[in-house]
């Protein structure tokens, strides 16, 4: 059942990237920037759902740190969000770096600059970077309490991005909720709304797969320790 | 069959990555800045229309040459797993 449940979820995310796909194409071009403003249908989804899922990864390492000595099975659920949330935030979070200068050279006329957006997300990325390299490479009980703290501090670094996004620079000011002059043309916004939904499913898509595949590392993990323990 | 899906998986990011570069690679070249001086709106951005679409389309190869480029390196992971755990089952 849980296998057909996530078959459909699949093709209905499959669908909405096909549809997504064919709004942004079929979407007026924009005044200033002709075609290439167009990578704002993926460049601005991945970022945000990598922030969501850095966000689900501090969540993840709160979890585990607050039940790691209370209930060592509910704090290692926890920890695999946390794992999951970084890896697949990263996955986005590329995507955002490197479309990032390709729409930047087309726009300004440079592929990098920095200036507070880009230099936050480029530390962010490292933050989490460094995350995964942790966890890959160190070993023991105190890895997952490490990483958790380090996952924290990527978290916060979240909320420092989003408003490095108002201090003037190179980077365009927030297209929501920024002022008077920012908004969208509503033939651009309806593509852009739609492209944020099938990203975001998309991603969710991908963090329950790396979910799944934390949690049977996890039981393969307990049932070796258990074996070693009997041996 | 399993072996033909995997390659296909491993190939496809790498191919969407070479397209990628090469739309930027074949990208038509900037008109010089003088000549921007004597053209008027719309012939520069006639002019500039084939180098955003290959920007715009690089873009787009990337992003999904990074995601399925992840799922790719994802599978091959839990293949690795089934493995171990098969072993491990064996075993007892």
């Amino acid at each position: 059942m849980k296998k057909i449940l996530f078959g459909v979820y699949a093709a209905i995310c499959i669908a909405l990237l096909v549809w997504a796909f064919e709004l942004a194409v079929n979407a007026p071009a924009e005044m200033m920037q002709g075609d290439a403003y167009r990578i704002i249908f993926y460049h601005v989804p991945s970022a945000t759902v990598a922030f969501t899922f850095f966000a689900i990864s501090m969540a993840g390492s709160i979890g585990y740190l607050v039940l790691r000595e209370k209930n060592a099975a509910k704090a290692l659920a926890w920890d695999a969000w946390a794992v999951s949330g970084a890896e697949v935030g990263i996955v986005f979070c590329t995507v955002v770096l490197v479309t990032g200068p390709l729409w930047g050279y087309r726009a300004w006329g440079i592929w990098w600059a920095w200036d507070a957006r880009l230099t936050t997300t480029l530390l962010l990325w490292l933050i989490y970077v460094s995350y995964l390299l942790m966890r890959r490479f160190a070993s023991g009980a105190q890895m997952r309490t490490s990483s958790a703290v380090l996952g924290i501090f990527g978290g916060i670094g979240v909320p420092i991005v989003y408003i490095a996004n108002r201090i003037p620079g190179q980077h365009p000011g927030p297209v929501f909720g920024g002022d008077r002059a920012s908004g969208m043309a509503p033939e651009i916004l309806r593509p852009f709304l739609w492209n944020m939904a099938a990203w975001l499913f998309w991603g969710i898509l991908v963090l329950i797969l790396r979910h799944r595949f934390e949690l049977k590392q996890q039981a393969i993990a307990a049932a070796e320790a258990e074996q070693s323990l009997n041996a | 069959m399993k072996k033909a899906v995997a390659q296909i998986a491993a190939l496809v990011p790498i191919a969407l990555l070479v397209f990628a570069l090469y739309s930027l690679y074949a990208a038509p070249a900037e008109p010089p800045r003088d000549w921007r001086l004597h053209m008027t709106q719309e012939q520069h951005d006639l002019m500039v229309a084939p180098i955003d679409h290959a920007f715009r389309v690089a873009a787009y190869s990337v992003t999904w040459a990074i995601q399925l480029g992840y799922l790719a390196w994802l599978g091959l992971k839990w293949s690795g797993l089934k493995r171990v755990a098969g072993r491990a089952s064996n075993q007892n």
